[in-house]
C-alpha cells in the first residue's frame, strides 16, 4: 500500500473501526483485534494508528504502543468511571467523561471524585445536560499547551 | 481537566500542585461544551478534526474568549 488515497481510505476504515470498537466493548481494540477484523497486517494497522495519533485523535500507551486514548475514552481505568446503556466506560478527564454519553447518544452516568479531597461525586447527564448545582470543571493547562502533555491534562 | 467538589477545592489543589490557576466552569456548562464538541460521529467517513477557527468558534459559542481558550498556530 503505497498512495496517500489508499492510506487515507485505510485510515478511514480503521478509525471507524476503533470508535465502533470502543463504543461497543467499553475499550479500544488492540493492534492485534483491529488488524484481525479489518484483515491487514499489524504493521499496516500500527501504521495507520501512527498517522491518527500524528493528527491527535489516539494516544498511545508509551510502552506497548497500543492505543491508550481515542478521545473521549480511555483503554486504562481512570477517575472517571461513565456507565451508558449497561456498560461501563472510562473518560479521560471530566470534559471527556461527560463526551461519552454525548457520543453514544444517550444518558448516562458519571462516577468520580473531587481532583482535591476524593469526595465522591455521581453526576447523572439526562438529556444532553446536567443539572447538579455543586461542582466545579477545572482546566489548569491552557488550550495552546494542551498537546504537550495530554496525558497530564 | 478535573472535577472538584467547589472553588475553593481548586484553589487548594492548585495550592497543593504549586500549579497556577487555570479556568475553571460550572458542570452545566462544561457538558455542553462536551455535547458540542464530541456529538459528530467519529465513525462517519467524512469526519475530521476541527480547524482552529472551527474549535475558537466553537469555544466562543459557550463564551470562552480568553486568552487561555486560544489554540496554537
Amino acid at each position: 500500500m503505497d498512495t496517500e488515497q489508499e492510506k487515507t481510505a485505510l485510515d478511514k476504515k480503521v478509525r471507524h473501526h476503533v470508535y465502533d470498537y470502543v463504543m461497543r466493548e467499553g475499550l479500544p481494540p488492540t493492534i492485534a483485534e483491529a488488524s484481525s477484523a479489518l484483515s491487514r497486517s499489524p504493521d499496516e494497522v500500527r501504521d495507520s494508528f501512527q498517522r491518527l495519533a500524528d493528527g491527535h485523535i489516539l494516544v498511545f500507551q508509551k510502552q506497548s504502543g497500543e492505543i491508550l486514548m481515542a478521545n473521549p475514552f480511555s483503554a486504562v481505568p481512570t477517575p472517571f468511571l461513565v456507565r451508558v446503556g449497561g456498560r461501563s466506560y472510562y473518560g479521560n478527564c471530566i470534559w471527556d467523561a461527560m463526551g461519552i454519553p454525548a457520543m453514544l447518544k444517550q444518558d448516562g452516568v458519571i462516577e468520580a471524585s473531587c481532583g482535591c479531597c476524593s469526595t465522591a461525586m455521581n453526576l447523572q447527564v439526562m438529556n444532553g445536560s446536567i443539572d447538579e448545582d455543586r461542582g466545579i470543571a477545572h482546566f489548569a493547562i491552557p488550550a495552546a499547551h494542551w498537546w504537550d502533555d495530554i496525558v497530564f491534562n | 481537566m478535573l472535577l472538584f467538589w467547589s472553588e475553593e477545592h481548586v484553589e487548594k489543589w492548585c495550592k497543593d500542585w504549586n500549579l497556577p490557576r487555570g479556568e475553571s466552569m460550572p458542570l452545566d456548562k462544561c457538558c455542553r461544551l462536551a455535547q458540542a464538541w464530541y456529538s459528530p460521529d467519529r465513525r462517519e467517513p467524512d469526519w475530521r478534526r476541527r480547524t482552529i477557527n472551527e474549535a475558537e468558534a466553537l469555544f466562543a459559542e459557550l463564551a470562552l474568549t480568553s486568552e487561555f481558550w486560544r489554540l496554537p498556530r
